[in-house]
């Protein structure tokens, strides 16, 4: 008990020291810090200073990440029902363009969309009823392998498909008027 | 200048091998053009080849330029003036979709001159649109609306009275609403370049001009719904779907259309447990953007003459609506009890999961004959090589090819998606053409060759006058239509196509590459079929008649119920009611191709995957659920519980099967050709025939198409037209 209390007591002289530079020289106490260096009279945790070799060594083993070695699955902590886990399947791609429009602007990310279950017309109203808590679920991706870590995560058996591939194409007015070309248009 | 780059851009696509159309187009850019320029958009530096256009440039920057009449898969028109930009050191802004880049162009594509110029338009674009907008289909995927909210001006200036058209009938798809076009001839381009048709055209102009056919007169077209997409105001709308729904209210589910043998990538539109609309998903490899009309109105044959109960024929002969247990204990008895006197036979839109249960089940019965309603010879190799059956150069492979002869087939109408292909080789790579059958109109120019058989013979021994024009073909294709296999002579004719095909590879340019023959399929259901050892034609059974008959889907009338003996029990499992179910004992209702999640092989021997939008109606249920149910009952359980549990049998069987998106290459040409030497037989001299000639022949071939009211409007308004006194 007398231990940490002289060490508390030590302690907070040279916090006292550090704090008043300007005359800390001139005090009783300053001659046993006399050849201490600015860095090693920086303050220290308290808890830390009292703790036993033991409990150290058990703060050093819980400090930082533990890596565990198995894919990541949080199934068992999320509380999703294991039938919209084990049966779902998801569709991962990117959306394709809309061929009523010409902006191409939301096509330029990766999605997931679940399989689609039973709606039905609800009596009450007429509106479309779903006992399907997943069926309104899209949710975006910037790529698709973060897209697939998520499905693993969430254990739901996944696919992909490619994203449509783009060729080249040459647009040239003057086709219009090729002499020689079937390209040549008439009128419009 | 820019017009010999081009010209030469297309001499060297020609020449060049690549895999795929993609490959090839790249390709053929990069040949002619070593030398790639750079230019600015926005101060982002890009890298592109010479003669792109600044539209393109800014695109490749990922800067999208707002246009109207530019369409990627359309000749620039460059009318609309909405793409306008500024190019630093130019006085006046350039329309971009029209303009060539230059070394070292700085574009502004967001300056005050570029902002001003957008305002501009988009103020005279408005002075006559009508403000629709609330009661206008186009409503919420507008390129007008979307436009005019992000360039337009906040106000208006124009107090006159606005400009009103009168609106052309041009048929029971396609529903006009002229006073809201803005001019971009979009579909004037459209029906002139990609579907063939010159109907549509301008009449009049400044204020007074109008897009429309000058005559009253039906868009008459295989391809019409697609100037829906075109369109980028409310003028061209959809007449199904007209005030049906919203686009933000609609569930998209992306799927594969099964009308036709092509596979085209669509996406159904649906909510509240019913089909909407459907429209064409991008696929470059298949439909590019385009879809046809029958896979893109047939829809609201999904919603009639549906079975939506089990039925038994009770003692009456009448059939009767049941439970699921009472149908298939009954159809479980018949089969236990035929004792392996068992067949099936599977239609046109049935996927390769419920074609491999049924075939697996009736195999376990001890049965053998699971056949197809489509016929294919049996003569040579028959259906044992794949690359007997496909279309082997592929969809894209069109674009390279120099020379392609149709045999007994109209592409038009077997495959309108096929036919566009050929059109635009036709058109940009100076594809040649040529068909030997009945004289259709192609939309194209084709060198009709005859309708005699025997030209197959004489172009095989070389002593017809278009061998000449064949065998001095760098990329020769030729494409055999299945109306052509299915003639009694159908063996000997193809095994001396087969021989054709083969001498032609052996001396083309193409090299061991090039696959000269195609087989053009018409269902969707058949190369799944063979791929899975089904055989083709029902003559087997019509010999060998079985105390069972299990039709899957069977509904061309391949076999009728007088060729079968009385006692014979037949079970019908499909989703319409149609020429199948009226002859069945025992009704099972299946799921339609937009109810299931299920596997397509296209007549290139790509497997794609339909993904289901809705849930089969009533007690309907999924085909190879309900034959695994069957099978357990009759005690010869097949050993999948799941759908990956089947998709593991498919790979068992053929692994293309379920690489989806893919097309898994089928070559032993020399081996067919040797064993087609074999063949021998007598031939026919009755003229080569095909079924579909005609545009009203296009829109009923399967059971849905057969339940659609608007397919049978669509007929009806086409034999309406031929009494029209302004068509030729």
């Amino acid at each position: 008990m007398a231990q940490p209390g002289a060490a508390t007591r030590l302690l907070s002289q040279l916090s006292r020291v550090v704090l008043t530079p300007g005359r800390g020289v001139s005090t009783s106490a300053a001659r046993c810090v006399d050849d201490l260096t600015l860095k090693q009279v920086e303050p220290q945790d308290t808890r830390k200073s009292l703790l036993s070799s033991e409990e150290v060594q058990h703060q050093k083993a819980l400090a930082g990440y533990i890596t565990v070695d198995t894919p990541d699955d949080i199934t068992h902590l999320t509380g999703v029902p294991e039938e919209h886990i084990k049966t779902r399947r998801v569709l991962i791609k990117k959306p394709s363009k809309n061929t009523m429009q010409s902006g191409t602007s939301n096509i330029h990310k990766w999605y997931i969309t679940f399989d689609q279950r039973e709606r039905w017309e609800n009596p009450l109203m007429g509106w479309a009823s779903t006992a399907d808590p997943l069926s309104n679920t899209v949710v975006d991706f910037s790529s698709r392998e973060a897209a697939i870590a998520f499905c693993e995560k969430n254990g739901w058996q996944w696919s992909t498909e490619e994203p449509p591939v783009k060729p080249p194409r040459v647009k040239n007015y003057g086709a219009n008027f090729a002499w020689n070309k079937r390209t040549r248009r008439s009128t419009k | 200048m820019l017009r010999i780059g081009v010209s030469r851009l297309l001499q060297h696509g020609s020449r060049h091998t690549a895999a795929s159309a993609a490959a090839a187009s790249a390709a053929r850019a990069q040949s002619s053009a070593p030398e790639k320029i750079e230019v600015f958009i926005d101060d982002i530096p890009v890298m592109v080849p010479p003669g792109t256009t600044v539209l393109q440039a800014a695109a490749e920057a990922g800067v999208e330029i707002p246009r109207f009449c530019y369409h990627e898969r359309l000749s620039v028109a460059g009318n609309c003036r909405m793409c306008l930009v500024e190019v630093e050191k130019s006085v006046k802004p350039v329309a971009a979709c029209a303009m060539p880049v230059m070394k070292g162009w700085r574009i502004k594509t967001n300056s005050e001159m570029t902002r001003k110029a957008r305002e501009g338009v988009m103020e005279f674009l408005l002075i006559n649109h009508p403000l629709d907008c609330p009661i206008c289909d186009q409503g919420g995927e507008c390129d007008l609306q979307d436009q005019s909210m992000t360039f337009g001006s906040d106000r208006t200036r124009f107090l006159d009275t606005k400009r009103a058209v009168q609106d052309k009938n041009i048929g029971p798809l396609v529903k006009t609403i002229m006073t809201r076009c803005i001019h971009c001839t979009r579909c004037v381009r459209f029906a002139t370049e990609i579907a063939g048709v010159e109907d549509l055209g301008t009449t009049g102009r400044g204020n007074d001009m109008q897009i429309g056919t000058y005559v009253e007169k039906m868009l008459m077209s295989e391809l019409s719904g697609n100037v829906i997409d075109l369109c980028p105001v409310g003028a061209l709308t959809s007449k199904p779907y007209a005030f049906t729904a919203r686009p933000w209210e609609i569930r998209r589910t992306d799927s594969i259309d099964v009308m036709d043998a092509v596979g085209s990538n669509i996406v159904v539109n649906h909510r509240t447990g019913e089909v909407l609309r459907i429209l064409p998903q991008v696929n470059e490899e298949i439909n590019e953007e385009w879809l046809s009309d029958k896979s893109r109105f047939a829809y609201d044959g999904l919603k009639r003459q549906r079975l939506l109960y089990p039925m038994v024929k009770d003692s009456s002969g009448e059939l009767r609506s049941c439970e699921w247990e009472d149908a298939l204990i009954v159809a479980a008895k018949a089969l236990k009890s035929a004792d392996g006197s068992v067949a099936a036979i599977a239609g046109g839109l049935v996927d390769a999961e419920s074609l491999v249960a049924l075939k697996d089940l009736v195999n376990k019965l001890g049965g053998e004959s699971t056949c197809t309603e489509e016929i294919f010879p049996d003569a040579g190799t028959g259906t044992d090589l794949r690359s007997s059956y496909l279309l082997n150069t592929k969809i894209v492979g069109v674009e390279e090819a120099d020379l392609i002869v149709f045999i007994g087939t109209n592409p038009r109408y077997e495959a309108p998606l096929f036919n566009a292909r050929v059109r635009k080789a036709w058109m940009y790579n100076e594809l040649n053409a040529a068909i030997i059958g009945p004289k259709v109109d192609l939309t194209y120019d084709c060198e009709h060759l005859g309708d005699d058989p025997s030209i197959i013979g004489k172009l095989l021994n070389g002593s017809h006058p278009f061998s000449q024009r064949l065998n001095t073909a760098k990329r020769p294709m030729i494409v055999v239509g299945t109306s052509l296999l299915a003639r009694p002579d159908g063996g000997v004719l193809y095994s001396q196509l087969l021989q054709l095909s083969q001498k032609l590879r052996s001396g083309c340019e193409g090299g061991a590459e090039w696959r000269v023959l195609n087989v053009l399929q018409r269902v969707a259901s058949q190369v799944a079929a063979l791929d899975l050892g089904y055989t083709p034609g029902v003559t087997d059974i019509c010999n060998h008649p079985p105390k069972v008959l299990y039709l899957l889907g069977a509904d061309e009338g391949a076999i009728t119920r007088d060729q079968l003996p009385k006692d014979m029990l037949v079970i019908y499992q499909g989703h319409h009611g149609d020429r199948g179910a009226e002859m069945a004992d025992v009704i099972l209702p299946g799921a339609a191709y937009t109810e299931k999640t299920a596997t397509y092989v296209n007549t290139e021997g790509r497997a794609q995957l339909t993904r289901a939008a809705l849930v089969p109606p009533g007690m309907a249920r999924e085909d190879w659920k309900i034959i695994r149910a069957l099978s357990e009952i009759v005690g010869t359980k097949l050993p999948y519980d799941c759908l990956d549990d089947v998709r593991m049998r498919l790979t068992e069987i053929s692994p293309n099967l379920t690489r989806y998106g893919e097309v898994e290459e089928a070559n032993y040409f020399t081996q067919a050709s040797a064993l087609a030497q074999l063949v021998s037989g007598k031939q026919d001299t009755t003229p080569i025939d095909v079924p579909q000639k005609k545009l009203e022949d296009f829109y009923m071939t399967n059971s849905i198409t057969r339940a659609s009211p608007t397919m049978a409007k669509c007929i009806a308004a086409v034999r309406k037209e031929a009494a029209n006194r302004y068509i030729e």
